[in-house]
């Protein structure tokens, strides 16, 4: 049997793809590079949107990268089912692609924010993540400098009444998220975003903790089981 | 705003967007569309309530939003207000003057360099020529004869630049700093003319491979200094000594050249032979970490080029060095000190490695100073800002505060880069024939000036007016130009390479020439501008950042331009390598420049400053901490504790470190607030590097002999700490004016200490970089050498923290303690008080600590390690059981106060995994390693008792939340 095929996306500023592959690695996946500029998702069984400062982030974070070409086939192969998960940079281009909602503003305090960060799972019943309990608690990295995730009443009451948050800032709330909210999902599942990063938490050499791996072994598991 | 988000207020849009001409940018013109779709002009409500709220925020912010401190514009303050122009028209004013200071390009000089003259001043006499050590000197009079260039060469002759079929000129693909429309200078129809010949002169797009047709012939503007006038007009007066050349120099140029020199040979020679490009006056100093060098297989690459390389085993070379920023981080604290970073990132691309690590060894006047929380904020975000989007971690550095730093503010920034032993590239330019490629930003006219102006001045009242000098940063331009640069050496397209800090083309052309085949033709035309008025000594001199030079075999320049282009990298050839020795460039056709290059780059003035010890060091050294009173009541040494841990240099640099990416590239093992920080370079072996930086100026004030070489101890202490081997050494050496016999007395002393030092550790001193005119008015800084020190793990998973972890460990102290408090953090915080001598060195001791702590880390005998430097045992003890979260019952012998606060060297606090006490022992004593119990692991507070004749007990007891209050508070309640 092949091992799962998981795209890592590159855009220019794109900062933690390698970081990204190294876990996919880790989950037992093979990790394929994938090229902004490209219209070819190379038949990949799920992508992830890497963290980083895509295109400098200086319009808004993720409204540039929204656009690259690789973007139109993302969109529509994830409304086609396609698991996509988006850390940090990916989430915002995520809530920018309207595949998930809300926004994420510049942080509360206006500084950029590297912390070993404390969350609960929310939502277990994701492609991504499957592996984890609802209700489990786990500590990753967060560290962004526009995690502030937003959205207007409405769409916040119907992302709580559907149990669209995936995992929620626990102790303390490092940008000012509404809700304290870390992540949210699409209501098919397969689409995640998550301001903290599960990537840099799956080796106890260089993580705070292995937490971060249930993302890629979930995503793993879904794929060699479907 | 985020710092992240260098927005350019009022901007329109567009001018930030890439040109949709751009063949790679296709898809921009999408968006162009989309922005005609009326249903994509529904914006989702949460994003605009959101933005509201922020613009809300913001308007309520008011001015603190614009004070520097935060977001900077990208657009360089110099763009839109008065420009430092540097001309040379006769008669005209140059905005700036005196010369002199930091470079990040050069390195420290190697090989025999002339020396002119041996007093204070240079002297250009025909007679005997001064003598450095056995070295032949070259001096005046042997230099290369007068040239006068070819009177034919005329417009339309010279070699024609080839274009590459992307964009030549202009803003590119990132946002870059755009040019506002800037008022047109009045009465200056030089530049009015060049104005209107470049907007006929729209950058033509051709293909690579086709040579571009000869542009039109286009007249330089009435009054271009050529070499043809300069030959002509020998009295024509030149404004040298407002560039800060001295009357000697000037004259060595006329010399050099057989005839006084263009505008734009002034603007080379006047930056290359400054201070900062130069090392003019370090020099015959520096010559010692050559001269002293200890044997060592390790050294691959020594001092001299962009960064020293040295072998870390298993065929992979790291390459690491540290540069000061200083001066523009006091004057524009977030770009001054994000492009410090930028600047020694790209010194690291330049040796074919990729970076893997930064860290910033930062120091600013007392903490509550209300300058301190104008530049500490603004300085942290601007490392955090470059860093952060580049994909750095920041792993480690310090945070010190003395009120000798205010209005003086250090910033040094170490970058540590990774490739295998082939992979080394130099910054050479050989083959003639082979092209010179400019790539990476466009220039503009930030930083004009820069390195001979800024860097050097000596701060006064009007440095403020010196905004508009300091350079802007684009950490994305930087990103991909590291993505770019791997990819350009692993495609071996590269010959030599070199990257543009100050004195920008200037510097990379000569450097490169020099060190090459020996010529170079460059078309100054060719080099693609953001803005198009700049003349051409403007464009010598810009420091505009993210800029890169490469030589490239003709056959590949098509290659070497599609990787730019796949990077979105502007790319344009701009001259080719000659063997005709010299350096000639052009500019609308007329020769502009034509020197021998290493005149400029390694035949600059080399000065034997006049040294004496400051005036006042003997009553310094003599007003010894014995005459202040010291805590001696239990209660009096918890509150003693407590002062220092809660103090400015003591407390937790959470408030800092937070903003900095520690785990970005997955590979950093440790970062702050351990001894050192460890980088993993190779996922299967595990071998990777630790690094640690270290300086205390107190000390080196007291005694800059002994001050360099406690900086170094400490470095080597931390590093081994780790369990990592100490290997290599990277210095900054922050001081004052060196025009002060005191001060050069004191860089002559550091250096030497430092010289000696390495030599007896074995450890070689790789490159660094000198920062001098530290100082406001007439009083210096501390003597302040940063020292940086390399070591290696052949396998990161034997590595140690800090962290007390293993309740019920046994704690054992190595080394032996003194009473020594000159200098000390208690005399500093709880009297203010500086004076007597330093700790003693004692580099035996320190050599056969770090053998007995290597070893002890490699067996696994250790569960944490802590070396004991500023605060002595207090504060390794208050440090390891916050990282770790568990308390320590400790027993003290002899006299409390001396135990918990003496400042002793070559001492480390260890965690002994039980059973491997014995073993432990062993080393200790074989290695002659002094070693004592000192407690156990455990509990959730820190008790510590006294041991004395009369026996044993409580002195005080701490419970870890206190200390954690203490600890943790005071960083955020100076800077919230």
């Amino acid at each position: 049997m092949n091992a799962a095929r998981v795209g890592v996306i590159t855009f220019p500023g794109s900062l933690d793809d390698r970081d990204a592959a190294r876990a996919v690695r880790l989950a037992g996946a093979e990790p394929v590079a994938l090229w902004h500029a490209d219209h070819d998702l190379q038949g990949v069984d799920a992508v992830v949107l890497p963290g980083g400062f895509s295109y400098g982030d200086y319009l808004r974070a993720g409204a540039i990268a929204r656009f690259a070409p690789i973007m139109t086939e993302l969109v529509a192969a994830a409304g086609r089912g396609l698991p996509v998960l988006g850390i940090c940079n990916g989430f915002q281009v995520l809530c920018e692609s309207h595949l998930l909602p809300g926004a994420l503003l510049p942080n509360a305090g206006l500084h950029f924010v590297c912390r070993d960060q404390r969350l609960r799972i929310d939502s277990a019943d994701t492609a991504w993540t499957a592996e984890y309990s609802t209700g489990q608690e786990i500590v990753i990295p967060v560290k962004n400098a526009d995690g502030r995730y937003s959205a207007d009443a409405e769409t916040l009451a119907r992302i709580e009444g559907e149990g669209l948050v995936v995992a929620r800032y626990l102790d303390l709330n490092p940008n000012g998220s509404l809700n304290d909210i870390a992540g949210v999902r699409n209501e098919a599942g397969n689409v995640v975003g998550l301001m903290p990063h599960p990537e840099h938490a799956v080796e106890s050499l260089t993580g705070p903790s292995t937490d971060g791996l249930g993302f890629f072994t979930s995503i793993v598991k879904r794929l060699v089981n479907a | 705003m985020s710092e992240q988000r260098p927005n350019v207020p009022g901007e329109p849009e567009d001018a930030r967007r890439p040109r949709a001409d751009e063949p790679s940018m296709e898809w921009i013109r999408d968006l162009k569309d989309d922005a005609d779709d009326p249903e994509l002009h529904a914006v989702d409500p949460a994003v605009s309530q959101a933005y509201g709220a922020i613009l809300e925020e913001d308007e309520a912010a008011g001015p603190a939003a614009e004070s520097g401190t935060g977001p900077q514009p990208a657009v360089p303050a110099a763009e839109s207000g008065p420009q430092p122009l540097v001309r040379f028209e006769p008669g005209q004013e140059p905005a700036q003057q005196q010369t002199s200071g930091e470079h990040p390009l050069g390195g420290f000089g190697t090989g025999p360099q002339p020396v002119v003259g041996t007093g204070p001043q240079p002297v250009f006499g025909t007679g005997p020529q001064p003598v450095v050590g056995d070295r032949p000197v070259a001096g005046p009079g042997t230099g290369p004869q007068p040239v006068v260039p070819a009177a034919e060469e005329r417009p339309g002759t010279g070699p024609q630049p080839v274009l590459g079929d992307r964009p030549v000129a202009g803003p590119g693909t990132g946002p870059q700093p755009v040019v506002p429309a800037e008022p047109e200078p009045a009465g200056d129809p030089a530049r009015d003319f060049v104005k209107a010949l470049a907007a006929e002169t729209d950058p033509t797009v051709t293909s690579p491979d086709v040579q571009a047709p000869a542009p039109a012939p286009v007249p330089a503007p009435a009054g271009t200094d050529t070499v043809a006038i300069a030959a002509k007009t020998p009295e024509r007066p030149q404004p040298f000594a407002e560039l800060g050349m001295k009357d000697e120099e000037y004259q060595r140029v006329r010399a050099i050249l057989g005839r006084r020199p263009t505008s734009a040979e002034l603007a080379i020679y006047s930056v290359m032979w400054s201070e900062h490009c130069s090392y003019k006056s370090s020099k015959v100093h520096l010559r010692q970490f050559g001269d002293k060098v200890p044997q060592t297989d390790a050294l691959l690459v020594g001092m001299g080029e962009n960064a020293g390389v040295v072998d870390v085993g298993q065929g992979w070379a790291v390459t690491f060095k540290v540069e000061s920023h200083n001066h523009p981080s006091y004057v524009e604290p977030y770009q001054g000190a994000a492009t410090g970073v930028g600047g020694i990132v790209r010194d690291i691309m330049s040796m074919g490695a990729r970076p893997v690590a930064v860290m910033d060894s930062l120091r600013f006047g007392p903490a509550d100073a209300p300058d301190t929380q104008r530049v500490l904020p603004g300085v942290v975000a601007g490392v955090g800002g470059y860093g952060n989007s580049l994909g750095l971690p920041n792993i480690g550095g310090e945070t010190v505060f003395d009120a000798c730093y205010a209005q003086n503010p250090l910033v040094n920034a170490l970058c540590v880069g990774v490739m295998k032993h082939g992979d080394i590239k130099r910054a050479v330019a050989p083959g003639p024939g082979n092209k010179v490629i400019l790539f990476g930003a466009g220039t503009g006219p930030d930083g004009i000036g820069g390195a001979s102006v800024l860097a050097s001045a000596t701060f006064d009242e009007e440095s403020q007016a010196k905004r508009p000098s300091v350079q802007v940063g684009d950490p994305f331009m930087e990103k991909l130009l590291i993505e770019c640069c791997l990819e350009l050496f692993h495609a071996d397209l590269v010959v030599g390479i070199q990257d543009l800090g100050a004195a920008g083309v200037s510097c990379a052309t000569t450097e490169l020439a020099a060190a090459g085949t020996g010529g170079m033709r460059v078309e100054l035309d060719a080099v693609p501008l953001r803005d198009a008025t700049l003349l051409p000594e403007e464009i010598l001199m810009s420091e505009s950042q993210e800029r890169m030079m490469a030589v490239v075999e003709p056959a590949k320049v098509a290659a070497f331009l599609d990787i730019c282009a796949k990077w979105e990298i502007p790319a344009t050839v701009i001259g080719e390598v000659t063997d005709t020795g010299r350096l000639v460039m052009t500019w609308r056709g007329e020769t502009i420049v034509d020197i021998p290059p290493g005149t400029a780059a390694d035949e600059g003035p080399v000065y034997e400053r006049p040294l004496a010890p400051p005036a006042d060091l003997g009553g310094l050294q003599s007003d010894t901490p014995g005459r202040l009173t010291r805590p001696s009541t239990g209660d009096e040494l918890r509150r003693t504790v407590l002062w220092l841990a809660g103090s400015p240099n003591l407390a937790s640099k959470t408030w800092v470190t937070s903003q900095y990416d520690r785990y970005v590239l997955g590979n950093t093992v440790q970062a702050m607030p351990e001894d050192a920080g460890i980088v993993r370079i190779d996922d299967e072996s595990g071998l990777g590097i630790a690094l640690s930086l270290d300086g205390n100026g107190r000390y080196t004030r007291l005694d800059p002999y002994a001050g360099a070489q406690l900086a170094l101890s400490e470095a080597y202490r931390n590093v081994a700490a780790t369990g990592a081997r100490p290997l290599a050494v990277t210095n900054c050496l922050n001081f004052g004016s060196p025009e002060d016999p005191g001060v050069m007395w004191q860089f002559s002393q550091a250096v030497t200490g430092l010289a000696d030092a390495c030599q007896y550790l074995g450890v070689p001193v790789t490159g660094g970089n000198v920062s001098f005119y530290n100082q406001t008015g007439s009083t210096p800084i501390n003597p302040t050498p940063v020292i940086g020190v390399l070591g290696v793990h052949d396998d990161v998973r034997r590595r140690v923290n800090m962290a007390f972890i293993s309740e019920g460990a046994t704690l054992a102290l190595l080394g032996e303690t003194r009473e020594e408090f000159g200098g000390s953090e208690w005399a500093h915080v709880v009297y203010g008080h500086l004076g007597g001598l330093p700790p003693k060195v004692d580099l035996a001791a320190e050599r056969a600590l770090a053998g007995v702590l290597v070893a002890a880390a490699r067996e696994g005998l250790l569960s944490a390690s802590h070396d004991l430097s500023d605060g002595g045992l207090s504060q390794a003890l208050v440090e390891s059981c916050l990282r770790g979260g568990l308390g320590a019952r400790v027993t003290v012998p002899g006299d409390g106060f001396v135990a918990l606060f003496s400042e002793s060297v070559a001492r480390c606090m260890v965690a002994v995994r039980p059973g491997s006490e014995g073993r432990l022992a062993a080393l200790c004593e074989q290695a002659g390693v002094p070693v004592s119990q000192l407690g156990v692991i455990g509990g959730d507070s820190l008790q510590v008792s006294g041991r004395t004749a009369e026996g044993e007990q409580e002195l005080f007891s701490i419970p870890l939340a206190e200390l954690r209050e203490t600890h943790e508070s005071t960083l955020p309640s100076y800077t919230s």
